[in-house]
């Protein structure tokens, strides 16, 4: 008989999204779209994509819903466990780990892509990525979600080594902002968190305060009457 | 007949698929199920119309389904699933509350039916709209199938969910009064009724707050059977007739006594 | 001993009605007649010592090692049967290697010595067993620095800047309290160490000993090795020259 995983799993929810991690000297900075979609459907816009799995240490979760909130839930006890039996707030590290042994050892009935960002007082700030196959990457920035294809080359131009807290967090709202306006299935607001030794502070961009970028004004025409650059019509043969 | 299972049914319903035979399905409830936070709790709204395909199975069926004193749960799906998974939470939740001696939270509640339902990757298709007041507070959640949640202030599922989320978009907003809730969630309901083809009937309500839970059933029937104008009964002798034949159709039997004995009944 | 008699010591799960568990203290016992096992945690790093009782003319030189090796950065030294040692040093292996296996990190030795600690500790519960008869010095350098364990065969386990167990267990304390131990470099420490096994043995009672010796520290990038021949043989060159003075 023939089982199509595909088929058995339609009307799940899923997060198409865009998702990113930035490392910076004293912290992590960590940001999501809200967007969670069933086919063409919005099930929820404000969606918090960024969740706690320690005092200092979020995922983003991008693919399944369900898949990335029962994987984020268990790491979560673990991690509590951790805490418990040691007598000490666990590493990024070891953190990232349990999340990539579960994605791994399960990866036939996953889907889950998850960035995993925090502080550790052993290295600092750090940034994992565990992409769909269940590997391990540990990244100075990370992107992920279906609005991560857009971007590549944005992070790729605009990064750089040595920024600080604001600088970062621009960023990871520019990228955002151009990953969520390309992407169908991403959108909504921005949630970000800065994660450092002292304290996680939460940060939100409604929908309508988006940063902009090019939106065609000078070809589609501007009604708000500002000055336009003379643009000659696109030559077309007949 | 030898040891172990008999798996003979799958290869004729394997054969019977292959001749083109429909494999019959489940009973799906084409639902409007919503719910809203207001002041001082939550308010659950449900239509009451169960099918079975394109027939109606049901007029006045309740969605509503009881997990405790002030958690109530709105099923969408499914019938048996959502009928089935909330009793047996509901019977959890009762001994958990037992040995731990606590007032039950809405978030145990949801956790415990995210997880049944994840365990079963979306099999147990039931989509839930769950809500209740606990000592932390008033919450709200939507359960999918495959096991994901969402905490919203207001939440609409089933076929209907569309409609009704049009109607808490354009007019929900935070702090509603009790009666204002009210009308917000039958005005989503009823919208799903309306304007859904898998919803319709009744509109059930249910209004938990800390101090008590009020079960609204029928709270509005905008489908009420009204009375015909006229009536379709024909006069005797409407339809001719050409023919007449009267056939006696009570057999009779005569019983002849064996003989013997009779059996002594005193 | 008094109780000897009364029943109380033949099974570690019963207890004298005193509250002494007898068949620990025997295994204390075992550990008192082995040859001595130092540690010293200095500034940058560990030095393991011990002084292992030959006794045997025929036996290979440097066979029977007691000073063995559970992760690249932690060794193990023990003091008592030498039976015991290796089991313990195989668990502590398994559980290194476990740890490593789920949180994908180096252990520290004080998780180790924790998890050691528990093992030796079941078995003063049952009858059926018999306790671990050694103490055992657990060391390394790790993410929290340069680390000393001691376990003894109740299961108890204590950090140490300087440890010492077996025979001459008393004078070496005596010995290491003088150093300023945090102050000393690994290397400083090897002669200290070898110093204070020369001077606790005994040679009138026992016949031949042989100086085991181990490091961890910068010099040897944080692995844990046996101390290089040639520092040895000065060390034990040194220790010789100090225990003539001395006397």
């Amino acid at each position: 008989m023939n089982v199509d995983i595909q088929q058995l799993k339609s009307g799940e929810v899923n997060l198409g999204t865009s998702i990113m991690a930035v490392q910076f000297d004293g912290g992590v900075v960590v940001g999501a779209d809200s967007r969670t979609t069933t086919g063409s459907y919005i099930a929820n816009r404000v969606t918090d994509k960024l969740t706690h799995v320690h005092d200092r240490i979020y995922c983003c979760r991008s693919g399944s819903a369900a898949d990335t909130q029962t994987i984020a839930d268990i790491v979560h006890m673990s991690l509590q466990q951790y805490a418990q039996s040691f007598g000490e707030a666990p590493t990024v590290s070891v953190a990232a780990n349990y999340f990539q042994t579960l994605c791994y050892t399960n990866k036939d009935n996953l889907s889950a892509g998850i960035i995993v960002g925090g502080w550790d007082k052993d290295v600092g700030p750090s940034v994992y990525n565990i992409p769909l196959g269940g590997g391990l990457f540990r990244q100075p920035w990370a992107i992920g979600g279906s609005g991560s294809t857009y971007v590549y080359g944005y992070c790729d131009a605009t990064y750089r080594e040595g920024w600080g807290r604001d600088e970062t967090v621009e960023f990871v709202k520019n990228t955002l902002s151009l990953a969520m306006a390309r992407d169908g299935s991403s959108g909504g607001v921005i949630r970000m968190a800065v994660i450092t030794e002292d304290a996680v502070e939460r940060l939100f961009v409604p929908g309508n305060q988006l940063p902009t970028f090019w939106e065609g004004l000078e070809v589609l025409g501007n009604s708000s009457g500002a000055k336009q650059p003379a643009v000659e019509p696109m030559a077309v043969e007949v | 007949m030898s040891a172990g299972f008999d798996f003979s049914n799958h290869s004729r319903n394997t054969f019977l698929s292959e001749k083109g035979l429909k494999v019959p399905k489940a009973t799906s409830t084409g639902t409007t199920i919503v719910g809203c936070l207001f002041k001082d709790g939550i308010v659950l709204g449900a239509d009451t119309r169960a099918t079975e395909g394109p027939i109606v199975a049901d007029k006045n069926c309740e969605k509503i389904h009881f997990i405790s004193d002030s958690i109530r749960c709105c099923g969408a799906g499914t019938a048996a699933d959502t009928e089935f998974i909330t009793a047996l939470i509901s019977s959890n939740i009762e001994l958990h509350a037992l040995s731990t001696g606590r007032k039950p939270r809405v978030v145990t509640a949801m956790t415990m039916l995210k997880q049944r339902l994840f365990q079963y990757q979306g099999h147990i298709g039931a989509a839930l709209v769950l809500g209740g007041v606990d000592p932390s507070g008033a919450h709200l959640f939507t359960i999918h199938p495959h096991g994901s949640t969402d905490k919203l202030p207001y939440v609409t599922m089933g076929s209907g969910s569309l409609a009704a989320m049009a109607v808490f978009e354009s007019s929900w907003k935070p702090d509603l009064s009790r009666e204002d809730a009210l009308k917000l969630v039958t005005a989503a309901v009823s919208a799903g009724i309306f304007n859904d083809l898998g919803s319709g009937s009744n509109v059930d309500a249910c209004v938990i707050t800390a101090t008590e839970t009020e079960m609204l059933r029928g709270y509005v029937k905008p489908n009420e059977r009204t009375q015909k104008e006229r009536t379709y009964g024909f006069r005797r002798g409407t339809t001719a007739w050409t023919a007449e034949k009267i056939r006696n159709l009570v057999v009779s039997e005569e019983i002849t006594p064996i003989g013997g004995e009779e059996m002594d009944t005193s | 001993m008094t109780s000897i008699g009364t029943g109380y010591d033949l099974s570690a799960s019963t207890y004298s009605p005193d509250g002494r568990i007898f068949q620990v203290e025997y295994a204390n016992k075992a550990v008192e007649n082995s040859g001595t096992a130092i540690g010293l945690r200095v500034k940058d790093g560990i030095v393991l010592a011990v002084e292992k009782l030959v006794h045997s003319k025929l036996l290979v030189p440097g066979a029977n090692r007691r000073i063995q090796t559970i992760d690249r950065h932690i060794g193990l030294a023990t003091s008592g049967l030498l039976a015991d040692g290796r089991h313990l040093a195989n668990l502590a292996r398994h559980e290194a290697s476990n740890f490593r296996e789920q949180y994908r990190a180096p252990p520290t030795v004080k998780n180790l010595a924790e998890r050691i600690g528990q093992y030796v500790q079941v078995y003063t519960l049952y009858s059926s067993v018999r306790p671990f008869g050694i103490s055992t010095i657990i060391g390394s350098v790790d993410k929290d620095g340069p680390g000393l364990f001691v376990i003894e065969p109740s299961g108890v386990f204590y950090g140490y800047h300087g440890a010492a167990v077996g025979k001459g267990r008393q004078l070496a304390k005596n010995e290491l309290e003088k150093l300023k131990l945090p102050e000393l470099t690994t290397r400083e420490a090897v002669f200290e160490a070898a110093r204070i096994i020369y001077l606790v043995h005994d040679d009138a009672k026992e016949k031949e000993f042989e100086l085991e010796m181990s490091w961890i520290g910068d010099e040897t990038n944080g692995r844990h090795v046996p101390v290089p021949k040639d520092l040895l043989d000065e060390a034990e060159q040194k220790a010789k020259e100090a225990l003539e003075n001395f006397e």
